[in-house]
Formats: C-alpha cells, structure tokens, sequence
C-alpha cells in the first residue's frame, strides 16, 4: 500500500499550529494531547495497519517554517512484517529559519525475512534546529528472531542550506555480514542514533562532555561532533525500551537546552533593543522633542519585565535537566 | 620515475605523513580488551578491510581514481571531497584524514608538482575542500603511471599494515605473528580490489555501527598515545 503523511508548521503569535496537513490510510495524523497544552505543536502518527508489509511504501513529508516548533512522535514499535520484495520508506524535512524539529520514533523492529529501505532526506536553515532520532532492533528477540531480516538499510542525509553536512548509510545484511560480531552490534541486539544539529549543537557537546562522563552496563555509547554544528550520538544495548527512553531523555535535553538558548537570544535581543529605545529617547530629549517619550519609557519597562521572568525559566531549566540526567543514569551506573 | 618504487616509497610506514599516529579507533578496542591477542588482532584487521576499508577508505580511493581516468575537474573533486566529508563522522576520524591529506600533499609537492595535486592542497588551504587522504593518495599514484590494481592494492596494505604495527606495539602481539597477519591477508586485499568496481554505489560509506561509536569513544579514553 502506498501511503503518505505530510506535515505543515506555521508560526502564528506565540504559538505553533498545524497548517495544510494530509494522511490516508492506514496512517492517522492527529494531535498528542491537548493542542492548547503548549505552544510549540504535538503530533502524532498513528497507524491501524500491525505494522509494515510487503511492498509497502510509505512518503512522510514534514515542513516546519519559519520560528515554528514541531515535536513529532510515533505510536509504537514500527514492526516490518516478513517479505518477498521489501518495502520501503521516504522521509523529507524542510526546517526554515529558526524552527525547531524533533523526532524520535520509535524503533523499528525488523521480523524475521523482512526487507527495508528508508532514505532521510533533511534541509535545514543555518538557524534551525533538528533533533532526529532512529533506534533499529535485530529482531523480535523472545521469538529466536534475532538478525533473521533479509536487508535493513536505512540514508539519512542531512543539508544545511543546501550544501551536504551529513550522511549517515547503515545496511545491515544478516545473511552476507556476521552482525553479531566485533564491528558491527558486538553482542548488542538494538542500535541508536541521534543528530542535533543546529546554531546551539556546539554548546550541546560541551553540556554533553559534563554530563556524559559515566559509562554505563546496559548501554555503550559515543558522540562526537560530525560536522560544524552538529552533534552525532550512537548508542548500543540489549534492550529497545531501554535505549528509546534513553534517547528520547537525551532528545528532550537538546530540546530543552535549544529552548533555554533561544530565550537567552531573544532575551538579549530585548534588551539590545530596549538600549536603542533608551538612547533614542536620551536623543530626542536633548533635542527637546518631548511627544515620543512615553511611549518608549513605557516599551522599555514591558521589556525589563519580560526578560526578568525569561532568566528565572531559563535557569530552571538548565538545573531540571541535569537533575533529571543525574537521576536516570545513576541507578545504571557502574 | 619507476612507478613501482614510487608506489614503495609513498606506501612506506615510514612516509612522514604521521600515519603512524593513529589508530582509527582500534585505540579503544585494545583499551577495552577486545583486541587482545594475535586472533582477535586478525579478526579485527581482517572485518576492518572486509566490512569498512572496502565501502569507505578504498571506495573513496576508487572514485578519485575514476574522476582522474577523465579530465579530472576541480568541482568534481571538490564534490567528491565533500561527499566523504559527509560521511566521516566521528572527529578523530575526519581530521585524521585531513592531517595526513595535507602533509602527503606537501611531500610529493617537493618531489615533482603534480597539477591537480597541488590545485586540491591549495583548495583544502583556501577552505574550499576539507581534505581526504585516500583522494589525495590515488590523485598522486594515478599521476604516477601506477595501475589501479597496485595502487589499490598497495592502499589496502598500507592500512592493514597500520593495524597489524598498532596491535604490535599496544597489544602487544609479536612481529612474527603481525608478519603472518599480513601474508595471511593477501588474499583477501586480491579479492577486495578484484570486486571493488563492481560495489553496489548506494553501500558506499556504508557504517559500521559499533565500530563507529568506538572511534567516537577514543575521544573519552582516559590515556590515549594515539590522536584517533
């Protein structure tokens, strides 16, 4: 069955809303939650098919424009059901200027003689910000299907204003590659891979090199900047709900620590230009040019207001986040 | 020149091109205890040609050579650089292929300017291209009048060499075993260039996924004597 699911964002006000959107069968698009709950904007992809079939084709297009904020999730477990031919998936992103994306599905769990091609295809603004996860299984592992898929092979290409910044080409052959062995899972049935990649990704692997210092029994991992700006963190374990909710922990750090950094920009913003007032006002005083006074006086107090509450959310953020990491990974800790 | 003794020459362990200050991530194998003895060394070196050399550093060097077999345009080059620029993920790993660009370019530049040698050194100086050195390796030994067989063939010795000399020295493993190790192996560098042309284009800078992570792991290790 060939499907498709397309996804708009548009900005209005304060808030991000879902514009121009399409789906069909078996895939339902609808929002995660109350859509009121938050500015930024919650989808999720669901589906009423047991998972993926044979010669199944499935095209995700998602646009998030300008200043707009997207976090998309899954359902479940993309389950690839055994095949003949394979099927196959198409995912384009658009991210304009200072949008901000995040996805992180969850993984997928390839049965036993299933074949699967999925190419990723992402244009990000020079100031947008991506967050892309991918978790891919050897199987359904209590079922004795451990790596008895046919050919899972997964591109993610990723641009940054046009010009190619990343690629990620992964093809996992059971039958021809010995997959369990060194190089390749070493022992581990799940892999995990997540890009941050965005004006703000540098400052992320500095967090990252302080709170990622522990190594861990469930899960091996390593990250690295892959390109300027661009954070790439790879993880194996022996467990899928393990590694997911280690991923979408870390995702939502990025998620976080990107939106503490856009207050902080948008706060000094402000101020820069509540200075500029201020100075206007000092100049047309001098030149005895009382009428545009009040108003500015009036702007550049809203301001001060404003940016008083920002900094108290911002550092509150940044302890939540380290808290919340301390939390989860102390009690895997070696 | 005798291409054969230039392809010695340039191919040497001792080429001051600093090879022998990486280890390409087997760094944090051996510091983990997977590489641990004379087997697992060969397992090692054996999987690295097999399942990564051959999709990535000897298919990068098998695309250079074809554009060199044209006319050999700067854009293309430049396109191609970019391209394995993409791939290269873990940091260690790309810069480490730039360093060794960089200085293999500057030698053979003082043997004999080589035109398209030297207009890729100054595009990687100008910022225009990152730099990679299997590029830079097959731009020089096609100039050379090498055969893409010995070329190729010579550029996958050179790095199960690299291997084989590391676990020598950090494994340990002795010299007669590492010698074995690289007579053992012919073979399967005969096999790897003999279907390198024939590789499946959408496998090129196809992942290793632990492999990977190793290497991003080398940036953490506690002692390191190698940069990657």
């Amino acid at each position: 069955m060939d499907s498709i699911i397309k996804i708009n964002v548009e900005r209005e006000g304060h808030r991000s809303l879902l514009k121009e959107s399409y789906h069909n069968a078996p895939y339902k698009l609808t929002h995660y939650g109350s859509p009121r709950a938050q500015d930024h904007l919650e989808m999720i992809i669901m589906s009423a098919s047991p998972g993926i079939l044979d010669k199944d084709s499935l095209v995700i297009d998602v646009h998030v424009k300008e200043n707009a904020h997207l976090k998309l999730f899954t359902q479940s477990f993309n389950k690839l059901h055994p095949m003949k031919e394979g099927a196959s998936q198409e995912t384009n992103v658009r991210l304009d200027k200072d949008s901000v994306f995040n996805y992180v599905p969850h993984p997928v769990t390839p049965f036993k003689d299933s074949i699967f091609k999925t190419v990723n295809t992402i244009h990000v603004n020079d100031d947008a910000t991506l967050i892309w996860g991918d978790i891919i299984s050897a199987g359904r592992i209590h079922r004795n299907e451990v790596f008895a898929f046919q050919k899972l092979h997964s591109i993610t290409r990723i641009y940054k204003d046009g010009k190619l910044l990343v690629t990620d080409n992964q093809c996992l052959l059971p039958r021809e590659q010995p997959v369990s062995d060194m190089l390749f899972f070493e022992g581990y049935t799940h892999q995990a891979t997540l890009f941050y990649c965005g004006p703000f990704a540098k400052l992320m692997k500095d967090e990252m090199d302080e709170i990622l210092t522990m190594e861990y029994e469930d899960v091996s991992f390593g990250f690295t900047e892959c390109a300027n700006n661009t954070l790439l963190l790879r993880a194996v374990g022996t467990d899928g709900e393990l590694l997911y909710s280690f991923l979408t922990m870390l995702a939502q750090m990025c998620w976080v620590f990107t939106h503490d950094q856009l207050a902080v920009k948008a706060e000094e913003a402000m101020k820069l230009e509540a200075e500029t007032a201020q100075r206007d006002v000092a100049s047309t005083d001098l030149e005895d040019t009382p009428k545009r006074t009040e108003p500015k006086g009036i702007t550049s107090k809203t301001v001060d207001t404003k940016t008083a509450g920002k900094k108290k959310t911002v550092s509150k953020g940044k302890k939540a986040i380290k808290k919340d990491t301390e939390r989860k990974t102390s009690k895997k800790a070696v | 020149m005798n291409p054969l003794l230039t392809l010695l020459q340039i191919n040497d362990s001792v080429f001051p091109i600093g090879s022998f200050t990486h280890s390409y991530g087997l760094e944090t194998y051996i510091h983990k205890g997977i590489v641990h003895d004379s087997k697992s060394t060969e397992a090692y070196a054996e999987k690295m040609l097999r399942y990564n050399f051959f999709y990535n550093d000897a298919a990068f060097f098998h695309e250079t050579w074809k554009i060199c077999e044209k006319k050999a345009l700067k854009q293309k080059l430049i396109e191609l650089d970019s391209f394995i620029t993409s791939l290269k993920s873990p940091y260690e790993i790309r810069e480490a292929s730039k360093k060794l660009a960089i200085r293999f370019l500057k030698v053979v530049e003082s043997f004999q300017s080589v035109r398209r040698c030297k207009t890729y050194l100054e595009a990687i100086q100008a910022g225009e291209a990152h730099g990679h050195y299997p590029m830079a390796f097959a731009m020089y030994a096609h100039a050379q009048n090498i055969t893409l067989e010995d070329g190729l063939s010579a550029f996958y010795y050179n790095s199960l060499n690299g291997i084989v000399t590391n676990c020598a020295k950090l494994v340990p493993i002795s010299q007669m075993d590492g010698q074995k190790i690289l007579f053992k192996l012919q073979p399967l560098i005969k096999e790897l260039v003999n279907k390198q042309a024939d590789m499946d284009p959408d496998m090129i800078g196809n992942c290793c996924v632990v492999q990977d992570i190793r290497c991003m792991q080398h940036e953490k290790l506690y002692t390191r004597i190698y940069i990657s």
